[in-house]
């Protein structure tokens, strides 16, 4: 893999301790000093960079590693902010994925701020605790920079590792730069630890294009943060002075309407995601839709529906297509969990064919192709408006997505609306003409 | 950073003496009467353990022993289906379930949770006692990695194995603590296998003694209440971490009669199957509990049909591991137990005849 050697610009500025606005390796200098002199500045981070000063500025108490590429350097960056006094967490070296998770939740039930975070094959390596955790209600933060599953070993981006786990009641989304990145670890917090929700968040971003390739991060001031994220209180912790039994066993009887507690924490989710949104934009200045971001959509024809960081691409096509006078459009999910139904149907409610670009694998699914396009099918099909609906399995082993696959992707649709039907649910692109 | 001191529990031993002083019973052996003891019970009633569940009666003393400031972990096991009933359970600290290989790392967690926690102001109070019981199948089995980290990380915690032999929660399968044997029902024995379970039992906490540097670790069995409840309080004062691997026998998984449960306690130690020890990290010595009594192990197969169908072959190489056992020990071994190493020198299980109640029960 290519991405592997690219030397990592800002984590080398980091470490190497070069400037005032490095936050890394400055010895002897106060925690609270430095976030002062960090407040509204811009520094040039990459995604793994952006998520570690996410969590120091959450500060966080708990930090669960175990090494896996490309996430791995999430961790580097927070154990330096640790050894530097910047930061006081306990920093805990797990044995594997299965007990860095475990020991994430250990924690958060206790009500300690907690977080981890892993790729690829880490992430199903513990795939046990994902539904104790949700289920639990302890709402811990999992960053994930994604990598693409084995067989055979790949150090590519691939969203299949995460998504695997879209259905154990885990709030999920993509930051598509490493601004977003810094900036949804913040939400996710807010979002999971707001006391009428209590769900653990997974912050993903594409293992290499937003892990490993820097862009400008707008800093906040502590004070800022302290006041959107302020340190929060697990009703149900494991203290002695309230004590409390957490998952005992069930009598048949007494599952379904637990389960169905448990569905209806995703529709409150989707609530509090729109309140919070709104407010990190008044206390950062940033704006983020809600759910799904709309590029060129007012007038478009044909949409690309997707996640991701490919979404930078796939927007410069768009303005590429338009000039070609083909209307367009991209529709980027900000949030896959809860997933945007609603949002969704209103994004595209003018749209006449939908491209579903997958950058995931879901083998033997219903469209054989790839496992978006089957929520964003099932979405579309209760909607006012039903749009022609195809999938393009694309970016997959970690490769590009050059704007001449996106434009041949548009060609597809495009004919589709011509003809009144799509050729099939799903296209290999670059394996068929 | 100004952090705040993480104030630790330290909990007193109870007294060896006085009331408790120990007194030779008939055959010589030393009973102890149950000292003063905490009238708080975190483990209350509430459980639907079995009649002559040796775990029960383990985590009751261990509780017992930590009182009330404490936070626990349970994997998934015996002690967890048979103890936490949805809003019925009988804990009165708090109280966790873990997955079956969790219970190493999810108290790790918690661990690190009250650590910083207190160290940032954020929790008021002395740092509690955190404590995990494993089942055998837990702690030796699926789990041991993820307790060998949180002891190799030293987190200020008691890492416990209730160690009943056998995955007994899913119907008395072979687990590595299962001795050499033992009839489960994944090493049931039949004409080609006549012994049932061919293997010896994994040495658990040699393993944790050996290879983790500054854990207190000491076995123990429920037959010695005094001896549990003080190394469980020496456990949780250890700074660091502790383990401690506790022998608690299964009435539905072996075979006996319920009442045996504390009997099998210490008569498992007498036979020299179960040796009783304390390690000191800091000396790096282990210090044997040599028993007043030393048994043929015939007196403890005997009693639980899990043995029954051990022919006198089998029975001999039992007495051969018991008696290296003594050796390891530094104990003398009898010339009367030397001789019981020869087949010859037994009987098929099923034909023994003993002054207790023996269960001719075969199998689990």
């Amino acid at each position: 893999m290519a991405q592997t050697t690219i030397p990592d610009k800002s984590v080398e500025k980091l470490t190497r301790g070069e400037g005032s606005s490095d936050l890394g390796v400055t010895p002897g200098i106060d925690r609270a000093e430095k976030l002062a002199d960090l407040d509204g500045t811009t520094m040039r981070l990459n995604g793994c960079a952006a998520s570690a000063y996410a969590a120091l500025y959450a500060d966080v108490d708990v930090i669960t590693a175990y090494p896996i590429r490309p996430y791995t350097a999430i961790m580097m960056n927070l154990s330096q902010f640790i050894a530097e006094g910047l930061l006081d967490a306990e920093y805990l070296h797990a044995d594997g994925e299965h007990a860095q998770l475990s020991a994430a939740l250990g924690a958060g039930s206790c009500g300690a701020r907690a977080f981890t975070g892993s790729s690829g094959v880490g992430i199903t390596y513990a795939f046990e605790v994902y539904s104790p955790a949700a289920g639990a209600r302890i709402p811990i933060q999992m960053a994930i920079a994604d990598r693409t599953l084995d067989p055979p070993g790949d150090f590519g981006s691939e969203h299949t590792d995460a998504l695997c786990t879209r259905d154990m009641g885990w709030l999920m989304g993509w930051a598509a730069t490493p601004q977003e990145v810094f900036d949804k670890h913040l939400l996710g917090y807010a979002i999971g630890e707001d006391p009428r929700l209590l769900l653990p968040q997974m912050i993903c971003q594409d293992g290499y294009f937003v892990s490993h390739i820097s862009g400008d991060v707008e800093l906040p001031s502590i004070e800022q943060v302290e006041r959107f994220l302020p340190p929060y209180k697990l009703p149900f912790a494991l203290d002695p002075k309230k004590p409390v039994s957490h998952g005992p066993q069930i009598h048949p009887e007494q599952g379904p309407p637990l389960q169905l507690e448990r569905a209806r924490s995703m529709e409150t989710a989707i609530d509090i995601i729109r309140e919070k949104t709104k407010e990190f934009s008044d206390a950062f200045g940033r704006s983020y839709p809600p759910f799904v971001e709309e590029f060129m959509l007012e007038d478009a024809e044909v949409v690309f529906v997707m996640q991701g960081g490919h979404s930078v691409t796939c927007q410069a096509t768009v303005k590429r297509l338009r000039e070609r006078g083909i209307k367009a459009g991209m529709a980027r999910l900000v949030w896959f969990r809860p997933f945007p139904t609603e949002d969704l149907q209103k994004a595209l409610d003018r749209a006449k064919v939908v491209g579903v670009v997958e950058t995931n694998l879901g083998l033997g699914g219903a469209s054989y192709g790839g496992i978006l396009s089957l929520d964003v099918t099932t979405a579309l099909y209760h909607g006012a408006n039903r749009p022609l609906v195809t999938s393009f399995m694309a970016g997959l082993g970690g490769e590009t997505i050059p704007i001449n696959e996106f434009t041949w992707m548009a060609d597809k649709m495009v004919e589709a609306m011509e003809r009144g039907s799509v050729e099939k649910a799903s296209h290999w692109v670059g394996f068929e003409d | 950073m100004t952090q705040k001191e993480v104030v630790r529990q330290h909990l007193p031993l109870f007294e060896e003496q006085g009331r408790s002083a120990s007194v030779p019973d008939d055959v010589g052996r030393n009973l102890h009467y149950l000292p003063d003891m905490p009238e708080e019970d975190p483990y209350q009633a509430g459980h639907r353990t079995c009649a002559g569940c040796g775990p029960a009666i383990q985590y009751r003393w261990v509780l017992k022993a930590a009182g009330q400031n404490t936070v626990v972990a349970g994997p998934t096991g015996c002690m967890y289906v048979a103890n936490a009933t949805y809003m019925s359970t009988p804990y009165t600290v708090p109280w966790a379930h873990t997955q079956i290989a969790s219970g190493g790392s999810f108290t790790s967690g918690m661990a690190a949770a009250y650590e910083s926690m207190i160290r940032k102001g954020k929790y008021e109070g002395e740092y509690p006692n955190i404590l995990v019981m494993a089942g055998d199948g837990s702690a030796a089995d699926i789990g041991i990695g993820s307790i060998s980290g949180a002891l190799y990380r030293n987190h200020d915690a008691l890492f416990i194995c209730y160690d009943n032999e056998c995955y007994a929660n899913t119907g008395i399968q072979t687990s590595p603590t299962t001795p050499y044997g033992g009839s489960t029902t994944f090493t049931p024995p039949g004409k080609v296998i006549p012994e049932g379970k061919k293997l010896p039992p994994k040495n658990l906490a040699k393993m944790m003694s050996e290879g983790h540097p500054n854990c207190y670790v000491a076995t123990t069995t429920v037959g010695y209440t005094l001896d549990l409840m003080n190394k469980t309080r020496k456990g949780l004062n250890h700074r660091g971490a502790a383990f401690l691997h506790c022998y608690t026998p299964c009435q539905k998984g072996w075979v006996y009669q319920t009442p045996m449960t504390v009997e099998l306690g210490r008569r498992v130690v007498e036979s020299g199957l179960f040796p009783v020890w304390e390690y000191d990290p800091a000396e790096r010595k282990y210090e044997y509990f040599i028993p007043p009594e030393q048994r043929p192990v015939v007196d403890y197969l005997a009693m639980q049909g899990r043995f029954g169908h051990m022919h006198p072959e089998h029975v001999a190489l039992m007495q051969v591991a018991a008696n290296r056992n003594w050796e390891d020990m530094g104990a003398d071994v009898p010339k009367r137990l030397r001789e019981l190493e020869d087949p010859e020198a037994h009987k098929h299980l099923k034909e023994e005849e003993y002054s207790l109640p023996v269960n001719r029960g075969i199998g689990a």
